[in-house]
């Protein structure tokens, strides 16, 4: 039985994320709309419990699970449109499994990502919550508002003046209830979506830029950073926070190769998520307005258009921001939280700052404690970076905006550290540095002796991939074309050609044409 | 041919990575152990109290323990003063293998209100869990006197998590 509501919740979190998808314009691989739709379904449904109790509605299981269903018909109406119009077909599309197909040495990789897999996905559903921070606020909230049907509950008459994590957003909160109501005693499953979900189109993304075999190479070493792995079978922000945070740049830097523009806001309401299950992405969102004011400026667009569309990206990150961490705490929850109160009041003094910037590097990023966290990728990342530099002498469009998404995070990271000085290094930091991971992943799937390499061997194999070619179509949108397309032969002599002056696939993207079958049409570029 | 080498190859790396360095440390003793642990979790018959004691460890089982104890004596608001886990460190040096909740955490385990000694409900509390190298003791506090020469003692040891 148990198992079946799972299989209801799974399909609500695909119709719900697909409908939100649709309404934002994406046609990406199906590979990408299957996992964007849970990714973002399991968000719709984090937001429904906590909007409930804001109308201050009971939290049941009827009222719970009925909203659950009316926002998947409610986000699915231009789905309904567009059915009614063009036909089921239109919609099947999406969910197409046709272009999927397994290459025999891929085989290694996915045998071992399943074994992690499964091990996470077991723990997730036999084990209860264990961090302390779970156990100390949502985790406990969510298990009394089971009980009592609203998250201002009992626990809030308990002694609190250990924990401050009763403030912190109803994302976790929302997903256990609905995880405990549908009979999972200790919730958390939600969390094996998330993980699964985040790992296939991980795995899409880089093999779009890589070729397989580095891809899996690049994957596996991102699925072993001890310290996050633990992270897929307990509950807390950061792997969530970690996860919108890189979706959201990764269709931002989309949208400055491609222009399409539905692909910024996407990326907007990705910061947004971020920012609403971890109220300080904020900040880190915004330190990339720079770069997105270099690219408006690039493309020539109006002030006015600057301006609004710099208001619609950065909207769902101040709402985010505004909803969990001011209005809620202030106008719903019985207990006080002066945030300003936690600001550090010796801004003048710099000399913490610097000292944070040096204890990240010198003990989260370098020192054997660092091994024991990440593993050996930032090591991993740091050399390709400086042969990088070394022999290729020049960093793709691409790999740039990866390395400024990394120098941001660090700084960003730092100063928060320093303007809070309750975000402790060991804990806080070391988990908000969760997000430097997927970045220095997709950094060097940007590393231009990686993508050498991947040509190489692609040679070698006389059956090129061409994903990674130098024709390649700039955003995932395309890449489904391109697929369409595969049967186009490919010249794999002037990919060799090509090496030396050849930045990523990506990264030339705005000079060289792409192929005839990929080219964005004016029309498209607009959506 | 080239297939099956590249296969070959992948093969050898995925074997390459398990174990380099810290990577083999790490994969026997979590992922490895994790997998362990399922063949026996699979078919065990523990139930939900018994995961969640066998997962928190100590802390839980005495909480547990303390809730069935005031359920037997069927008091109706118990508030339970918990000694300073410094007081463990310190004075008994027995921490953190042995170690108190906080009260968020014992209300999750429980749905008992537990408080330490600066909290505001430590005048109201009725009973004090006490941990000495004999076990665990969970005694009335009978008057408004002895509370206050139990919050006076422990004070000198500040709460820690």
């Amino acid at each position: 039985m148990t198992f079946l509501v799972f299989i209801l919740l799974f399909i609500c979190y695909l119709v719900s994320g697909y409908g939100l998808l649709t309404i934002f314009g994406m046609r990406l691989k199906t590979a990408y709309m299957i996992t964007l739709s849970l990714l973002l379904g399991i968000v719709v449904a984090s937001f429904v419990p906590f909007l409930l109790q804001l109308f201050y509605v009971d939290l049941t299981p009827t009222t719970i699970f009925g909203s659950l269903l009316l926002a998947a018909l409610v986000l699915n109406i231009p789905t309904w449109r567009r059915i009614r119009k063009e036909g089921f077909p239109a919609v099947r599309r999406s969910f197409a499994l046709k272009p999927f197909r397994i290459l025999p040495y891929e085989v290694p990789w996915l045998l071992i990502f399943g074994f992690f897999i499964f091990v996470s996905i077991w723990r997730c559903y036999y084990l209860p919550p264990t961090s302390r921070d779970a156990l100390s606020g949502p985790e406990a909230i969510a298990d009394f508002a089971v009980r009592e049907h609203t998250m201002i509950n009992s626990f809030f008459n308990v002694d609190l003046w250990s924990t401050n994590n009763q403030f912190k957003s109803p994302y976790l909160i929302s997903l256990q209830m609905i995880c405990k109501m549908a009979g999972f005693p200790f919730g958390q499953v939600w969390l094996s979506i998330v993980f699964v979900s985040f790992m296939i189109f991980l795995y899409h993304a880089l093999k779009e830029r890589v070729h397989p075999i580095i891809a899996g190479l690049l994957l596996l070493l991102f699925l072993m950073t001890p310290e996050m792995y633990a992270y897929t079978f307990m509950i807390l922000y950061d792997y969530s926070n970690m996860i919108f945070f890189f979706l959201s740049l990764y269709f931002l830097f989309d949208y400055f190769k491609s222009g399409i523009r539905s692909h910024f806001y996407f990326a907007g309401l990705l910061m947004g998520i971020a920012t609403y299950i971890r109220s300080e992405t904020l900040a880190l969102a915004v330190l990339f307005l720079p770069v997105i004011l270099l690219s408006q400026r690039r493309n020539k667009d109006s002030f006015a258009k600057i301006v609004k569309a710099d208001v619609f990206f950065f909207l769902p990150s101040i709402l985010g921001y505004y909803l969990t961490a001011q209005f809620y705490i202030k106008y719903y929850l019985p207990v006080h939280y002066d945030i300003g109160g936690l600001v550090n009041d010796h801004l003048s003094d710099l000399g913490p700052l610097f000292q944070r910037y040096s204890d990240i590097v010198t003990r989260l990023m370098t020192s054997e404690f660092a091994i024991h966290l990440w593993g050996y990728i930032l090591y991993v990342t740091a050399a390709l970076f400086l042969a990088e530099g070394i022999f290729v002498r020049r960093y793709s469009r691409d790999a740039r905006n990866w390395l400024y998404a990394i120098l941001v995070l660090y700084l960003g990271v730092g100063a928060l550290g320093f303007l809070l000085p309750m975000m402790n290094l060991n804990e806080t930091t070391k988990r908000a540095l969760f997000k430097l991971l997927p970045l220095a992943v997709l950094y060097l799937a940007n590393n231009q002796l990686l993508i050498r390499l991947s040509q190489w061997i692609s040679r070698w194999e006389g059956t090129p991939v061409h994903l990674f070619a130098r024709e390649q179509p700039s955003t995932p949108a395309l890449q489904a074309n391109a697929v369409l397309a595969k049967k186009a032969p490919v010249k794999t002599g002037k990919l060799a050609s090509a090496g030396g002056k050849t930045a990523s696939p990506a990264g030339n993207a705005g000079k060289t044409a792409p192929a005839p079958a990929a080219r964005p049409s004016s029309k498209k570029r607009k959506r | 041919m080239k297939g099956f080498l590249l296969t070959i190859i992948s093969a050898l790396l995925v074997i390459i990575i398990l174990n380099v360095g810290y990577y083999k440390d790490w994969f026997q003793a979590k992922p490895l152990q994790y997998w362990t642990d399922f063949l026996k979790e699979k078919d065990d018959t523990l139930s939900e109290e018994g995961i969640m004691a066998s997962r928190y460890g100590i802390s839980y089982t005495m909480s547990m323990r303390i809730k069935h104890v005031l359920e037997q004596k069927n008091v109706v608001h118990p508030i339970i003063l918990f000694e300073p886990n410094s007081y463990y460190r310190d004075s008994l040096h027995i921490y953190p293998k042995v170690h108190v909740p906080e009260p968020a955490v014992f209300y999750y385990y429980t749905g008992l209100e537990g408080v330490w000694i600066n909290s505001p409900d430590a005048d109201k509390a009725n009973y004090l869990v006490r941990i000495t190298s004999k076990g665990v003791a969970l005694d009335m506090i009978r008057t408004p006197e002895q509370r206050q020469q139990l919050l006076a003692f422990y004070r000198k040891y500040p709460p820690i998590l």
